[in-house]
């Protein structure tokens, strides 16, 4: 479902050095898979899923998704690939304000191949039990119904990958579980393969695949807190 | 979803922010809309020959601006009279021949006819207008070229002529209530019978009550009145109230108010001409009162008293003579109306035949034959000369003369007001610029979420040019629409100034798309086209939305996503 190969990104500083940050030789996920990554902050978490989503490209290697090579296309394709083949739950949920939970949902399929319909957006938010919260904004949400609907939205194309980035940080220990179930179940019932990013290791410990990055990725921890001033790679 | 709908989701929820941006933008359009729609309809109001009815305008020599501009707009003072033969060198041989019966010279002539008939020593009947008091005043007046025969017969230019309508100016009616005046028109009733305002359809003047005013009438004499729309709407007259005109400007010294009773009998309804601003009077009530007489020379009144004094002795020959006719109308019924040697009237509007081909050719060779000096010839019969009369006439095409002037003045101001609400337009439109540039920090944040869920750049550059598109297009239609209800408030007020009315779906009239800034570059069908400028705010906005809009389009375009995400 999506294989790695020799994966290499590093950001430029302001002085013109480059600063290597990921080094990946291989990983790969299975279909309908589900795998948990964990790795201190700034070890290229963030990155790596952003290499995988086709959001930045790496200065080498290939990204391989259900059988598509993302890396050796163009920018555009990329995100013609990403709004079809990936599903992306954030951290803070990123659900745009001046929309509603179903416009919302309805945004994300705007943006993919038009295989999804409106219809399936409501049956969506129903399935994560906000069938009637379809018309409220993002502040009329609690946490845990934000994050609820950004799993919807982030399935709403049946992406055949989804990535999620530490979509627990925010919230509540109660709530906590519940999102990642809803995460893992959907999943599950769509095929959908998975790679969740995640400082908990309560979480963690549900998933049977447990990759430490700094296992796979070979620059190590010396470079860890290093921010990257400019975006070395070409977008 | 589509982009628009993205669009204007986002302005919805910038809503303070978006809505200040319409309004700054709404205010200017309104303002453009207003100015372009009032000036077009004005000016084709005022540029429009069918909505005059007539194609020639005769009046005192002058200013022909002056002329125009206080006969068919009745807006400037007029200049000066011209004597009431040269309405009849125009008229049909019917009213010339009902019109010299107010005829001094023609009284006097039958009067003696009939006298010398009675004393046996002419023969033909009592009464009739024959030649023969031609060769009598010719044998007692040698010097004068007394030809009534021939001025029955045949006007000066009546076969050229399909309308004439003479009218008198000077006199006002002010309401005493809100200290506004009108202008008072004395005018034949053919003003309200026989003008068309609108050749093509043959629309004339209608009345939303009441009726136009009869020459004579046994229970007002002839002193009927009419008033236009804007009248009625604006002063609390009704048929039957009676008004006294104001002799001269009411505004100047030598203004008095005339003690003479106008009965109103009719209201026209609106017709959209300087006509509703106006009273109509009837023209031989206005000739009665005072100060609206003509003089006439000495000579020629002692051409007059030479008859007189031979009548006399006729009379004491034992020969009676009628005196209280002596300068009374001859067999007309009513009291006396002022001899038509002693009227004056400001200007005739005169509608030439046009010939079945549709060619005006009247209103090309007839000023020029007028503008020479050939009416003089129609005062040849009386022997009645004016004392201070303006006899050198002169014809002007209103329509020529408002196109002229039009060219001279009101074109340029035209260009000017429209580079200013160019301008309006333009610094409206950075509003848009701005409005959407300050929130761009907020929504490069949206704009990388919407692209790490597949949004292309183009996409996101799409949906922030569909914002300013939305946000131009809506402020156009609020601009258009306050526009419209501005002009639609000022009605009234640019009706009296004017005489136009303008109703809230007046747009401005179509202009040859050639006449626009680059039309050169135009495809040459794309030239040809007529358009109204109203209409070219549609696009205009949308290409000023684009070019405001790029500058923050590109911006999401060049938005980096993984930093912004981060944010």
């Amino acid at each position: 479902m999506l294989k790695l190969e020799n994966i290499q990104k590093s950001f430029v500083q302001p002085d013109g050095g480059k600063v290597p940050i990921l080094d990946v030789p291989s990983f790969e996920i299975d279909n309908g898979e589900q795998v948990v990554l964990i790795g201190p902050s700034g070890c290229g978490k963030t990155t790596l899923l952003h290499i995988i989503a086709g959001i930045t490209k790496p200065d080498s290697g290939k990204v391989i998704i259900d059988g598509t090579e993302l890396t050796k296309y163009s920018e555009s394709t990329r995100d013609r690939i990403r709004a079809n083949k990936i599903g992306y739950v954030f951290q803070t949920f990123n659900l745009l304000d001046g929309f509603s939970a179903l416009e919302n949902v309805l945004l994300g399929i705007s943006f993919g191949a038009k295989r999804s319909t409106p219809e399936r957006a409501k049956e969506l938010l129903k399935r994560v039990g906000l069938g009637h919260r379809l018309g409220n904004k993002p502040h009329q949400l609690s946490v845990g119904e934000k994050q609820r609907v950004a799993v919807a939205r982030a399935v709403a194309n049946r992406p055949a990958l989804l990535l999620a980035d530490e979509p627990t940080a925010n919230v509540d220990p109660r709530n906590q579980q519940q999102v990642v179930e809803l995460i893992r179940e959907t999943c599950r019932e769509e095929n959908i393969s998975m790679l969740m990013v995640t400082h908990s290791m309560e979480v963690a410990q549900q998933f049977d695949r447990v990759v430490r990055l700094e296992e796979l990725n070979r620059v190590v921890g010396e470079l860890r807190g290093v921010a990257p001033a400019v975006d070395g790679g070409g977008q | 979803m589509n982009v628009f709908k993205i669009a204007w989701r986002s302005i919805q929820h910038r809503g303070i922010g978006s809505f200040l941006t319409i309004l700054s933008m709404a205010l200017g359009i309104m303002m453009v809309v207003s100015v372009i729609s009032i000036h077009g309809i004005v000016s084709k109001s005022f540029k429009n020959s069918r909505t005059f009815g007539y194609n020639i305008l005769v009046g005192a020599r002058g200013g022909e601006v002056q002329l125009t501009m206080s006969s068919v707009f009745f807006l400037a003072p007029p200049v000066e009279n011209i004597p009431y033969e040269y309405y009849l060198a125009f008229a049909d041989k019917e009213t010339r021949q009902r019109e010299m019966r107010h005829s001094l010279g023609m009284t006097t002539v039958q009067h003696e006819q009939d006298s010398l008939r009675l004393a046996g020593l002419v023969s033909g009947p009592l009464g009739s207008i024959s030649g023969m008091g031609h060769e009598l005043l010719a044998a007692s007046s040698k010097d004068q070229q007394f030809d009534t025969m021939q001025f029955h017969d045949r006007g000066m230019f009546d076969s050229w002529v399909h309308t004439v309508i003479p009218i008198n100016l000077g006199d006002f009616w002010v309401d005493e209530k809100t200290q506004s005046y009108f202008r008072c028109v004395g005018t034949k009733p053919g003003y309200f019978t026989e003008l068309v305002l609108d050749i093509e359809t043959g629309r004339q003047f209608e009345f939303e009550e009441g009726r136009p005013f009869n020459e004579y009438n046994n229970e007002h004499g002839f002193n009927e009145a009419v008033i236009g729309s804007a009248v009625a709407a604006q002063s609390d007259l009704k048929i039957g109230d009676t008004i006294q005109p104001t002799h001269g400007d009411p505004n100047s010294s030598g203004a008095h108010i005339h003690e003479t009773d106008f009965y109103i009998v009719g209201i026209m309804k609106p017709s959209g001409t300087p006509s509703d601003r106006c009273l109509f009077l009837n023209m031989e009530g206005f000739f009665l009162m005072e100060g609206h007489e003509k003089s006439i020379k000495d000579e020629s009144v002692r051409a007059v008293t030479k008859r007189k004094r031979e009548q006399r002795e006729l009379e004491a020959d034992g020969i009676k003579i009628d005196k209280e006719a002596e300068f009374q109308p001859y067999f007309t019924p009513g009291p006396a109306r002022l001899p038509i040697e002693r009227r004056e009237v400001t200007s005739l509007l005169i509608r030439g035949e046009i010939a079945d081909d549709g060619i005006d050719s009247v209103g090309q060779f007839l000023p020029p034959l007028i503008n020479k000096g050939d009416l003089k010839a129609s005062l040849a019969w009386t022997p009645f000369s004016p004392e201070s009369s303006q006899e050198a006439a002169m014809a002007v095409n209103p329509v020529e003369v408002v196109t002229r002037m039009f060219a001279q003045f009101v074109d340029p101001i035209q260009w000017m007001l429209l580079a200013l609400t160019l301008m309006i337009c333009v610094v409206s439109s950075i509003s848009i610029l701005v409005g959407i540039y300050n929130s761009m920090s907020q929504r490069k944040h949206e704009i990388a979420v919407m692209r790490a869920l597949g949004a292309s750049r183009t996409k996101v550059l799409l949906i922030m040019l569909c914002e300013s598109i939305l946000l131009a297009l809506t402020a156009g239609v609020i601009g258009w629409v306050a526009g419209h209800a501005l002009n639609f408030a000022m009605s009234p007020m640019i009706e009296q100034q004017t005489g136009i009315r303008m109703g809230f779906f007046d747009i401005a009239p179509s202009i040859p798309v050639a006449f626009l800034p680059g039309a050169r570059m135009l495809p040459e069908w794309l030239a040809a086209l007529q358009v109204s400028p109203e209409l070219l705010l549609i696009p205009g906005l949308v290409l000023l939305a684009i070019l405001v809009g790029l500058y923050p389009a590109l911006s999401a375009y060049r938005t980096d996503v993984s930093q912004s995400l981060g944010k």
